[in-house]
């Protein structure tokens, strides 16, 4: 992923460093190389699984390595937005009861997570969470009430990571979402 | 002919191997068997990638691992690679570890408490050579922890991980040997042959009587096999502070533990979930009471035959507990009363005792 400026081995593995922290402590924010967005995308996408994505560069740059599986959102392994138009978080794969892990991840960019959002507060509960968490993300409260539509059937539903420039967040679908 | 001298030669090769160690070996120390490692050759290790796995095989790893973690207690399949050694042999915990090793980790393994253990010395090596990480015995010093069947008994903290290694993945296979039907349980929250199976136990013998492998309850959603830990550690895996990842490589599954997520091991309202019972012993070398205790048969000194004692499972621990006897489990903490694993009960020790585990 040299095209994309992350380094394929160490980078990566801080990158999954990072998500591993923030999938397995729910609403925390952690660092990783940066552009963010594409890091998270290097470290779990390949031709294994299948990819939703508004990023031309993106796409161009994992149909180059031969890495590109593309599906639309509704039948992607993962899905990537930058721009958040077009498509609906609620209309993404779930898995099933049996294998629930077949659920969409679905990595957001955001422009500000954490103390700098000015978007939706969502509070947090559940496994990963010591009490209670609240994350602010630059999203509209509507798109955090879709995520939360999304996550309801439990254990079938999506994963969520939000990406800055350079930090990750994780809400995945084990915990309650509360829009505040 | 060359054939034939070779098969000729094979039956006294043999014997000669059998006579050199009649006794099964000698114990050696850490340090010994790194070294006795260190001087085999370390030649064919140049070509490969960093961490020994190819970068794709890590891509599989990670996916299953980050999913695992959002689903706690779900068991997630990943295509586990064949490994230099043999399933069975802790691929699963080796795959999972690799794919977290970064070079500024200090690593930790442990084989049934003992960092000496020839498999737990092999699998630092490996990762010693391929992912050039510094690694420890001590666990408070670890980032990472790779361990088959034990817990250490000094609090893990949250910037800690610890990869258990797992030989069978599905707590439900001790009463139906079908993984599909076992599934169909899974998903829809079916446990109630696992219930009927306690039962009998309380029938039969007046208490649940599991040794280890004891099936414990996720998030109150999925019924987990914790890996063979004794009933001991259990309850360390309950709010604990640091992730757990549970690898099986020969069966080919990854599923976690979170933090702060509840692990209740299953019982009766009526028989409780009971820890392993010491009653009046402590560790002939450290002293320790308040550790899971193993027994030692070893040749007595002065008689002919053998006596046992007792001795701590966590070597770790227990040569700092021979320093000193009174270093708390929680030592390396600022926070107090974190503390954890079970006390040893000894006042009760006799009604403890009834329907013991004969």
């Amino acid at each position: 992923m040299r095209a994309l400026g992350i380094d394929p081995v160490h980078e990566t593995r801080q990158t999954f460093d990072g998500l591993l922290s923030a999938m397995s402590r729910p609403g925390t924010i952690h660092a990783v190389p940066t552009p963010a967005d594409h890091a998270v995308v290097a470290t779990l996408v390949d031709h294994e699984v299948t990819l939703a994505t508004d990023d031309d560069g993106l796409r161009e740059t994992l149909a180059d390595q031969g890495r590109l599986e593309s599906a639309p959102h509704e039948e992607a392994d993962v899905v990537h937005a930058r721009e958040h138009t077009g498509w609906d978080i609620r209309e993404c794969k779930r898995g099933s009861l049996v294998e629930p892990s077949d659920g969409a991840t679905v990595v957001y960019r955001v422009d500000a997570l954490g103390d700098d959002a000015t978007g939706a507060t969502v509070r947090l509960a559940g496994p990963g969470v010591d009490g209670t968490e609240t994350l602010s993300v630059d999203l509209p409260d509507t798109e955090l009430t879709a995520v939360a539509t999304a996550q309801a059937e439990y254990p079938r539903g999506v994963d969520v990571i939000f990406t800055t420039a350079d930090h990750v967040a994780a809400v995945p679908r084990s915990v309650q979402l509360e829009v505040a | 002919m060359t054939d034939h001298t070779t098969t000729d030669d094979a039956p006294s090769d043999d014997r000669s191997f059998d006579d050199s160690a009649p006794d099964g070996g000698m114990p050696v120390s850490t340090a010994s068997v790194d070294a006795a490692l260190e001087s085999l050759d370390d030649d064919g290790l140049t070509g490969y990638n960093y961490a020994y796995l190819d970068e794709h095989t890590k891509r599989e790893v990670r996916r299953s691992m980050l999913k695992a973690v959002a689903i706690p207690g779900h068991q997630v399949p990943y295509a586990s690679r064949p490994m230099p050694l043999a399933r069975g042999w802790g691929t699963g915990g080796i795959q999972a570890s690799l794919s977290l090793l970064g070079p500024e980790d200090r690593f930790k393994v442990i084989d049934q408490g003992a960092d000496e253990s020839v498999n737990a010395a092999n699998i630092r090596r490996l990762a010693e050579t391929t992912a050039e990480v510094e690694t420890t015995t001590d666990t408070t010093d670890a980032d990472l922890i790779q361990s088959r069947h034990r817990i250490p008994e000094e609090v893990l903290t949250a910037g800690q991980r610890l990869v258990l290694q797992v030989p069978i993945t599905d707590a439900l296979r001790k009463v139906d040997p079908s993984d599909a039907a076992n599934r169909r349980r899974h998903a829809h929250k079916n446990y109630g042959k696992m219930w009927v199976h306690l039962y009998e136990n309380v029938v039969e013998y007046g208490e649940i009587n599991i040794a280890s492998r004891y099936p414990t309850m996720v998030a109150g959603r999925y019924l987990m096999d914790p890996s063979p830990i004794p009933r001991w550690d259990v309850p360390k895996l309950d709010d604990a502070d640091h992730l757990t990842v549970l690898a099986a490589g020969r069966e080919a599954r990854i599923y976690a533990v979170p933090p702060h997520t509840a692990v209740e091991p299953l019982a009766f309202e009526d028989r409780d979930f009971t820890v392993e019972r010491f009653p009046e012993q402590a560790c002939h070398a450290c002293g320790s009471t308040d550790t899971y205790l193993v027994e030692v048969s070893e040749e007595s000194a002065d008689e002919d035959g053998f006596e046992t004692r007792y001795a701590c499972n966590d070597s770790s621990f227990c040569r700092k507990r021979r320093e000193n006897p009174e270093l708390p489990k929680d030592h390396h903490l600022d926070r107090e009363g974190v503390d954890w694993g079970p006390e040893t009960p000894d006042g009760d020790a006799s009604t403890a005792q009834r329907g013991g585990s004969e």
